[in-house]
């Protein structure tokens, strides 16, 4: 995994998952907080993508796997390792990340490399797994990047042991169906096409071509009639749009709060709250998504590419979502407004 | 004349107010425009809406006392305003939004005000809730006994796997499967008396008890089914020309529409789940008080009513040896609001002593032996210390804070995310060569550390830990739900 992009992973994609800490004379509140962390800085180059292979426990051709949710996270059971608990179903983690509450003592797979953050994240370690399961899935000697999530848990009191994203299910055909709390993997021939001819293919309103070779998935949205780079995050909890775009596109906003943050280390930074009036996916007019406004320069330093926003929750609940790498295609059937 | 004034006055008064109200449009205060963060402030709005603006964009008070002030620039907190007048009743407030990009952001702060955005409240505990009464549509889909309960989930004998998943298993999704008996489903789970949420997952679908009338909203926009495990019947035998019968106590504000009970071969019953607690109720045959006549357990109110009362949970026993000279030892906590007259302990041959029930907790505590308040002698843990130091205890504790070695420490705390962070909670107490706690800790995620003598350490006996502000690490422990 891009050590740069694990960094914002955890910085931003679970955004409104650090810990809120109660005040109190304790030296564990310390004023100089290290999680200060912007202007963000971006200090490790990308390494090679990880493509993991699943086994089928069963011998059945697709899984239906019930997502839990916290918050706005969703969750998935699973057992890596030894250990039991839950994995945020993350699409902007480019690779697994553990949790290093409950794998710091794992193997080392050799080396480590500071991330360049102080604070939440600090070093990033690469371990091996033997063996990760959920669902029907199985996974033998998993490489893993190993990072404190501690204020994951804190927020959401729940167990994470870590952060899957789409490596994991490359070579299979993922559907995503928010509403319903339901992730569903079929297994996919090398052209893409599900193996069991006999069930339903998914048929999307509108379809979108996957660029690029990472795990991560980029989705063009149309706001004011420009054409804006979104990264599609089924980890993050809100849409956010940066607040550098277009004037044009400012200008759609509704903009439903304001916050001027007063914590010692951000006193006086400000955030907006509002809902995108305006946001078109192929032909498909989506009003109302609420988003967060802020500056996304640093994390578009860390995924290598200009991003415009992040599409999370609020997009996710808008349809039933269908990605395959292999045909190299997004596609999404949208709920009617009415039945939602 | 004076019905009609008080009327006209009425009116306008509501007119005024509706009109007001309508100007205030939160969507339409703050928008956007060529760069610029541009807020509406209407002149003519109340001291109500202007705080309610105020707040929901985090616009300091001054600054909009300012702007009705008629200032043209305002600088506030580091920031320069414009304020521009558009319209007789209608100021523009304006500054660039960009303006604090270059500020550091701590994300502690971002994410606090993220979640209050977006109203992730987190549910009440479900071990605080006081009663409850279930509510079936099919009696037999749900049996309550003996500490075991009996989910039962009628057809879908199509599926392939049934899994139930509940506040009870952490809302496992692989950890409780369903069997397949005739016509359906069913499972065993071992329960405590108390209320749960829970829902069937069908070859990976979730689905609430289509047999359970009860659910509650789960915050995400869907529904959790809700069960009680009773583990109290209120009974009344005869009285079966009644219409109606419902019972209703403190548990349940003594609100006299009460709870209905259900018709029997031989009166009226209601099973119920009732927290841990002494309880008084009563009767209401169609509409009259009545006590419970198979009950004699009944006590006068302040008012001089005349209620039945029902214990559940076994009681502790509160000691003080000695002071057997003394005319009046009370006893007082956190259990009561510190009730300086409710618990009036009796008197014995050794000194004093009170049955009491109370829910699992950990509570403070202390005596008032003739108007002195002191701790309680015989117990070694306590919180606080000099004058506000008092007695600890855990009632049903779950979990024991262990620290073994330093045996010459003077005092050991244990403290963490189950008590804010106090430092003066909660004193360990030496037992056989270590230091220990006993606590009760609802299901969940804790953070801890103890201070030994002054010096903060992570258990050294547990190997989860985790990052803290300062890079010291906490320890973390997970209690498991029962």
């Amino acid at each position: 995994m891009q050590l740069g992009q694990l960094k914002y992973k955890i910085l931003f994609i679970l955004l409104a998952v650090v810990p809120v800490i109660p005040a109190s004379s304790s030296p564990l509140k310390s004023a100089e907080s290290e999680l200060t962390s912007t202007p963000f800085t971006c200090s490790v180059p990308s390494s090679q993508t990880n493509i993991y292979t699943p086994e089928f426990n069963l011998n059945a051709d697709s899984v239906v796997i019930p997502l839990k949710r916290a918050g706005r996270l969703f969750l998935i059971d699973a057992k890596v390792g030894e250990e039991t608990g839950n994995l945020v179903f993350d699409s902007g983690a480019n690779g697994l990340v553990l949790n290093s509450t409950y794998f710091r003592n794992h193997v080392k797979s050799g080396g480590s490399t500071p991330t360049g953050v102080t604070g939440a994240v600090g070093t990033v370690e690469q371990i091996f797994v033997k063996q990760i399961e959920f669902a029907e899935l199985s996974y033998k000697n998993i490489m893993a990047d190993v990072t404190d999530l501690g204020h994951i848990e804190n927020r959401r009191g729940v167990k994470i042991l870590g952060l899957i994203g789409f490596s994991m299910m490359r070579r299979l055909e993922i559907v995503i169906d928010a509403k319903n709390n339901q992730l569903k993997l079929f297994r996919i021939d090398k052209d893409g096409n599900r193996i069991n001819s006999k069930s339903q293919e998914f048929k999307p309103d509108y379809t979108q071509k996957i660029v690029g070779n990472t795990n991560i998935l980029f989705l063009k949205g149309i706001i004011s009639g420009k054409t804006l780079n979104f990264c599609f995050d089924t980890g993050c909890e809100t849409n956010v749009i940066c607040s550098d775009c277009n004037r044009s596109i400012m200008n759609t906003l509704t903009i439903t709060g304001r916050s001027k943050l007063s914590g010692t280390g951000s006193a006086g930074s400000e955030v907006l709250f509002g809902r995108m009036n305006d946001f078109t996916i192929g032909n498909k007019q989506i009003p109302n998504m609420d988003t967060v406004i802020t500056n996304l320069n640093a994390l578009s330093e860390g995924y290598g590419t200009k991003i415009d926003g992040m599409l999370g929750y609020n997009f996710l609940e808008q349809g039933i979502i269908s990605i395959n790498f292999v045909k190299r295609e997004f596609g999404i059937r949208f709920i009617n407004a009415e039945k939602r | 004349m004076k019905i009609i004034t008080r009327y006209t006055l009425l009116i306008v008064g509501l007119f005024y107010t509706l009109t007001s109200l309508a100007q205030y449009d939160p969507d339409k205060v703050c928008r956007i425009d060529n760069g610029e963060l541009i807020f509406s402030l209407n002149l003519k709005w109340t001291d109500k809406e202007k705080a309610a603006v105020s707040k929901q964009f985090d616009l300091d008070s001054a600054l909009i006392a300012q702007v009705y002030q008629g200032k043209s620039v305002i600088t506030i907190g580091g920031e320069t305003w414009n304020a521009k007048k558009v319209k007789p009743d209608l100021v523009e407030l304006s500054k660039p939004v960009q303006s604090e990009t270059g500020k550091s952001v701590k994300l502690d702060d971002l994410f606090l005000e993220i979640d209050e955005w977006a109203n992730f409240a987190g549910n009440a505990a479900e071990t605080s809730v006081v009663y409850g009464v279930n509510d079936f549509k099919l009696s037999y889909v749900f049996v309550y006994n003996q500490k075991t309960a009996r989910f039962y989930l009628p057809a879908s004998t199509t599926a392939h796997k049934i899994y139930i998943a509940g506040s009870f298993n952490g809302w496992s999704t692989t950890q409780t499967p369903m069997e397949r008996v005739n016509d359906g489903w069913m499972v065993y789970v071992n329960l405590k008396p108390g209320k749960y949420s829970y829902k069937f997952i069908v070859d990976g679908e979730w689905i609430t008890d289509p047999n359970n009338k009860l659910r509650e909203r789960d915050g995400e926009g869907d529904y959790n089914s809700i069960v009680y495990c009773c583990n109290h019947r209120f009974e009344l035998k005869g009285n079966k020309d009644a219409h109606n019968v419902v019972v209703t106590g403190n548990f349940f504000n003594w609100n006299p529409k009460g709870i209905a009970m259900n018709k029997t071969s031989d009166g009226w019953a209601l099973p119920v789940y009732l927290r841990d607690g002494t309880y008084a109720y009563k009767f209401l045959v169609d509409n009259q008080w009545i006590t419970d006549p198979a009950n004699k357990e009944v006590r006068n109110d302040a008012d001089g009513h005349t209620n039945s009362f029902v214990e559940i949970g076994k009681p502790y026993l509160f000691k003080l040896d000695g002071f057997t000279t003394a005319d009046k030892v009370i006893l007082a906590g956190s259990f009561n609001n510190w009730s300086r007259n409710e618990l009036v302990m009796k008197k014995t041959e050794k000194g004093w002593q009170l049955p009491y029930v109370i829910p699992a907790g950990n509570y403070e505590y202390k005596f008032i032996v003739d108007g002195e308040w002191m701790t309680d002698p015989a117990n070694p843990f306590s919180t606080g210390s000099g004058n506000t130091e008092n007695s600890f205890i855990a009632l049903k504790a779950n979990h024991i804070f262990k620290l073994e070695k330093f045996p010459d420490a003077e005092t050991v705390i244990v403290t963490g995310s189950f008590n804010n962070w106090n430092r003066q909670s909660y004193r360990m107490a030496r037992q056989g060569g270590k230091w220990i706690l006993p606590i009760y800790l609802q299901p969940g995620k804790y953070t801890y550390k103890f201070i030994v003598d002054g010096n903060w350490i992570i258990d050294p006996s547990n190997k989860l830990f985790e990052q803290n502000e300062t890079d010291t690490n906490n320890s973390v422990l997970w209690i498991d739900p029962f």
